[in-house]
């Protein structure tokens, strides 16, 4: 049995949504809402349970503009480390989609040894995390993500001794973060994890092939008539993604949950092309503040015409309206 | 009161979102639509929006609830103005009032509308149609009756009294609303510790005088004071919190700082601790390498050693 056959079988399931290997990854659950954060698992293996587990975490579309962010973990016993060698998972980046789909497959059959668990974070959820009063940035956000995974694998269960983890960040600091959060483990950061250990690997794969699937197959919340759904790679940098990006522009509401709003490229076309909106904890210069109209400065409001429009400056309303933010209007 | 989303097929800027008494658009028995008018408000002495209800029966204040930062998703538009409007009913005599007080000047008795007319605000005479203006003229005016004809001057003393009486009713409102009348602002979700009946009452009516001048002018707001006994507030004393504490010593009072300093020639002024926007980029510029300005001023130490 040559990959090359198993690869050539499972680019025929990539053509459909609903191949078989979608039963063992039903995205049901996150397809009926996807503006909120979802996790989808696999049965826990008996195995793992009084075994010592070793467990592999990575991360799937931490780049593009478009679509979720998934965040996966593959966990297995100890003494079956070099099983899962042998069926050789690699790096999900060095892999067509078709041999991800395949591998993915052959991880399901291991499903006697072999866990995982996704964490997918619709692109709703980072645009509302890092675009939020208190910012949230995309590394907090995964860093808490990953403990949230791992976390679950402990209370299924598990029985975890290793965690290796592709780095977010500074290695040795997120090493010390999730082993001050997880005593007793043995947490491994390493740039480039997924392609050095197989359990990384494997969890690479399950988390590309959910966000494959997902971005496919997205269900668009808003009434947008004929979607176009050749949005290409959905890296910023793609001409196909930069294309579609234009086109689904809505002056008012931007662009469909669909994409990160805190993307830099949604927000440089949403602030050249879209109506400009303005909120209160907006980063303002003060000459641009008093550019704008309506815009008061915080002053205004302890100098003595506190009534705004009032033509008697010596005339102060009364703080029951001032403080009900109530003024009386000479023109509609 | 019911919230009525108004909007004209017009122009966006042409239309409101307007929270209204339900007896605005209770004009079955009249005619006439409930319209918004420009009048002279009796605080200010500018004009200012009031509506008058169908029929012109009732007078309503119009107010703007107004921040920074709103917008109206009104059906499928986007309003860019986020105010909101109030029409409440409003007494038609606090606007009666200064014409009166004008008229009563002359010490005549004069038919009313004689005496409510306004070059710049013709619709002020419309103020007499409201159902309550003409019965309760008497509040504010001593009357005459000749034959039909009625006629009327302003009285200080019953006007007082008028006044008195709506404070009084405004007490009541805050209290019974649960109005924090106390210094400083409170949010009114806040939870308060003070029970409402430790405030005093003279807070209650300082706060109602104070509601109740947004109606008068300043000068009948200021008789109203004396004539409710409350002590015009000269000094912030009580509204403000005591200062630090005096020190008790018999020593000299001395200066706690050498304030001599600020005269000395090396005394800087410090750079103000907000920056312009051309400053805050000055300050992002990557400066390794570079010699302060001020090295170039400085006896050149290094270079006369060697």
């Amino acid at each position: 049995m040559g990959r090359r056959r198993r690869s050539s079988c499972g680019a025929k399931h990539t053509e459909l949504q609903n191949v078989s290997s979608s039963s063992v990854m039903d995205l049901g659950p996150f397809e009926t809402d996807n503006s909120v954060s979802c996790r989808l698992a696999s049965q826990i293996p008996d195995v793992c349970k009084t075994e010592d587990c070793c467990l592999g975490i990575d991360e799937a579309g931490r780049g593009p503009v478009l679509g979720p962010m998934v965040y996966g973990i593959c966990f297995c016993p100890v003494s079956k480390k070099k099983e899962l060698k042998d069926s050789k998972v690699a790096d999900s980046k060095t892999l067509s989609e078709a041999e991800r789909e395949n591998l993915f497959q052959k991880l399901d059959e291991a499903r006697s040894y072999v866990g995982w668990a996704l964490q997918i974070l619709s692109p709703n959820t980072i645009s509302t995390s890092m675009l939020q009063r208190t910012k949230y940035n995309l590394n907090a956000l995964s860093h808490d993500t990953a403990i949230g995974l791992v976390q679950y694998a402990l209370d299924s269960g598990v029985q975890l001794k290793e965690v290796y983890v592709d780095t977010v960040g500074p290695a040795d600091k997120y090493e010390a973060k999730l082993s001050q959060r997880f005593p007793g483990i043995e947490v491994t950061v390493r740039p480039k994890a997924d392609s050095l250990f197989p359990i990384v690997s494997a969890a690479s794969i399950c988390a590309k092939v959910a966000r494959d699937r997902v971005v496919k197959g997205w269900n668009f919340a808003e009434d947008m008539g004929e979607v176009d759904t050749d949005y290409g790679s959905g890296y910023p940098n793609d001409p196909k993604t930069k294309a579609w990006l234009l086109k689904h522009l809505d002056p008012v509401f931007g662009y469909p949950q669909f994409v990160r709003f805190s993307w830099s490229t949604a927000q440089t076309l949403m602030d050249s092309k879209a109506v400009t909106v303005h909120w209160d904890d907006d980063e303002e210069d003060g000459e641009k503040a008093a550019q704008r109209q309506h815009n008061k400065s915080m002053l205004s409001y302890f100098s003595a015409s506190a009534g705004g429009n009032d033509q008697n400056p010596t005339h102060q309303t009364h703080r029951f309206l001032t403080e009900r933010r109530l003024k009386s209007l000479c023109t509609l | 009161m019911a919230a009525k989303k108004k909007r004209t097929p017009h122009a966006q800027s042409d239309s409101w979102v307007v929270v209204a008494a339900d007896s605005v658009i209770d004009a079955q028995k009249l005619d006439s639509d409930p319209a918004f008018v420009r009048l002279r408000n009796p605080s200010t002495d500018a004009a200012s929006l009031y509506m008058l209800g169908a029929g012109d029966a009732q007078l309503y204040e119009v107010k703007a609830f107004e921040e920074d930062f709103r917008s109206w998703f009104v059906g499928q538009t986007v309003q860019r103005d986020g105010r909101l409007l109030f029409v409440t009913p409003m007494d038609p005599l606090f606007l009666i009032l200064p014409y009166l007080i004008k008229a009563g000047k002359e010490g005549k008795f004069q038919p009313v509308d004689q005496i409510v007319m306004d070059e710049e605000f013709p619709v002020c005479s419309r103020l007499l149609s409201c159902t309550c203006s003409l019965a309760s003229l008497h509040h504010i005016a001593e009357e005459k009756e000749a034959g039909s004809l009625k006629f009327h001057r302003y009285s200080q003393e019953k006007t007082m009294n008028w006044l008195k009486k709506k404070v009084e009713r405004t007490v009541d409102a805050l209290k019974k609303k649960n109005i924090y009348v106390g210094e400083g602002v409170k949010s009114t979700t806040f939870v308060r510790v003070k029970s409402e009946s430790e405030y005093h009452e003279e807070d209650y009516l300082r706060y109602a005088h104070g509601l109740i001048s947004e109606y008068i002018s300043e000068e009948l707001s200021k008789a109203l004071l004396k004539h409710l006994q409350l002590p015009e507030l000269t000094s912030p004393k009580e509204t403000e919190p005591p200062s630090k504490k005096r020190k008790l010593s018999d020593k000299a009072v001395e200066a706690g700082e050498d304030y001599t300093k600020f005269n000395s020639a090396d005394f800087a002024r410090k750079p103000p601790k907000k920056m312009t926007a051309a400053q805050k980029t000055l300050a992002k510029v990557d400066k390794t390498g570079m010699k302060s300005m001020s090295s170039f001023f400085s006896p050149k130490v290094k270079t006369e050693k060697k």
